[in-house]
């Protein structure tokens, strides 16, 4: 009896098991899915050459000022070049920063699932965090950052189907941390006042879309880990 | 011994079917989470265009970068060559100081571009998108009106005012942009069809055109150097 109702019992899961199984098969097993990987290989191992690039990059970087180090112990002409090459690095991002500021927190809200609401308005689009940056300079703010990539004179923020995009195809996604560095109460004024960011405030009061934000005594932000080409502009003599 | 014989074999064939059932119920489990997480990945998985827009994106920043590589590699062999005949090659910092106080906004420039001409009332927001869109397509300085834009001149609305950099405009804005006609283009009529339903946009490449408009960066007041 005990091995006949142990044998029923693992039939019935046995069963149910293979049941879930069946449902749980994506659809359709075709060269659709063969395409799919295909397409995300692709992803991926462009992502791989990216950071590669970005490394290299970096580590091009560290040798020239290495370099443009040693040329301003050696002449003062280069020294008083060097002194300006500097300062103009920290305007363009190209240092990292630490000080007092705030953190804004942002994330996607809930899906209403309604048949007449279509709007997508629960989830987080590149221009909420676009406006959240200028707002963010506009209360002052002298450094920002989104999840770790510093806003820099070339930054952009698009989008590639629904991917948020930003500095050289660097990918963002959800819960987004934006840094910035300043003064606290200013840059929380900014944020919570009622005339900025309205139409962000009020999606998170119906879709419960996050938008928090948090003053800090001390923050960093990395230098954007780039740099920066100009083709077509030149000075003006 | 015959009664042990048959219990012993008894017993040995309940071991093994509940061992097959065993290993059978293990197996489908697996199978079954790792199916529930394919399912999950092939639901969050992208459409193919959003996948193919990402590959375009990829490549295109991958070359950026792979020109950057070169440019910073040409540097490196000429400060590299200074420094080894015993002098120092100031000329090469001072062109990674002109490309930096260009990108910044701190110098005057000219070279090629678009000037758009708007007129009518718009949005910070709608300025806002111009700009990120020109950017995007490559933009090397912008001005409007005059002021000089960079990524950190605040644009907002006051009411009917539009503000930019703590200036009120008015309703005709004239936006100067440096950089590669063929990709500013684009960017430029996708910012004008969201516009034209209520206002003028005009949209002229040029050959050469000037931006004398500098900003002066504020100085460091909370932020410090290092991490």
């Amino acid at each position: 009896m005990t091995v006949l109702a142990s044998v029923s019992l693992a039939t019935f899961l046995v069963a149910g098991l293979a049941a879930t199984q069946f449902r749980s098969q994506p659809l359709p097993p075709s060269n659709r899915v063969a395409r799919d990987e295909a397409l995300r290989k692709s992803v991926n191992q462009l992502e791989d050459q990216n950071r590669l690039l970005k490394t290299r990059v970096q580590t091009l970087q560290a040798d020239v000022k290495a370099g443009e180090d040693e040329s301003a112990r050696r002449s003062s002409a280069a020294q008083e070049v060097k002194a300006q090459l500097d300062e103009q690095k920290t305007f363009a991002g190209q240092t990292a920063l630490h000080g007092p500021g705030l953190t804004v927190l942002l994330h996607d809200g809930t899906d209403p699932n309604s048949p007449v609401d279509h709007s997508l308005g629960w989830t987080v689009h590149y221009q909420d965090l676009q406006d959240i940056v200028n707002v963010l300079w506009a209360s002052g703010a002298e450094a920002i950052a989104v999840n770790g990539q510093r806003i820099v004179p070339s930054t952009a923020f698009h989008y590639a189907g629904v991917n948020i995009l930003v500095n050289n195809a660097s990918r963002l996604s959800g819960p987004y941390t934006l840094i910035a560095l300043g003064d606290p109460p200013a840059l929380a004024n900014g944020v919570g006042n009622p005339d900025q960011l309205a139409e962000l405030k009020s999606r998170n009061r119906i879709y419960g879309l996050g938008l928090s934000w948090l003053r800090s005594t001390r923050l960093s932000v990395a230098s954007y880990d780039a740099t920066f080409l100009v083709k077509f502009a030149q000075p003006l003599s | 011994m015959p009664s042990r014989s048959v219990e012993f074999t008894s017993r040995s064939q309940r071991l093994i079917i509940f061992s097959l059932i065993a290993i059978g119920l293990g197996f489908l489990i697996v199978v079954q989470l790792r199916s529930e997480a394919a399912v999950a990945r092939t639901l969050a998985a992208q459409d193919d265009t959003s996948v193919a827009l990402l590959i375009n994106d990829l490549n295109r920043a991958n070359n950026q970068l792979m020109q950057q590589s070169a440019a910073l590699a040409e540097q490196q062999t000429q400060l590299h060559q200074a420094l080894t005949s015993g002098g120092a090659d100031s000329q090469a910092i001072s062109k990674e100081l002109t490309t930096l106080r260009e990108v910044n906004g701190t110098v005057a420039v000219h070279g090629p571009g678009l000037e758009i001409r708007i007129q009518g009332p718009v949005m910070d927001f709608e300025l806002q998108d111009a700009f990120n869109n020109l950017r995007n397509a490559g933009a090397e300085a912008i001005s409007l009106n005059g002021y000089r834009i960079v990524a950190s001149t605040p644009v907002v609305s006051r009411g009917d005012s539009l503000m930019v950099a703590g200036h009120a405009l008015g309703t005709t804005l004239d936006i100067l942009v440096i950089g590669d006609a063929e990709q500013l283009g684009p960017a430029a009529d996708l910012s004008a069809s969201s516009l034209q339903t209520r206002v003028q946009v005009s949209i002229q490449r040029q050959n050469d055109l000037s931006i004398t408009a500098v900003v002066t960066p504020h100085p460091l007041i909370y932020a410090q150097l290092g991490k």
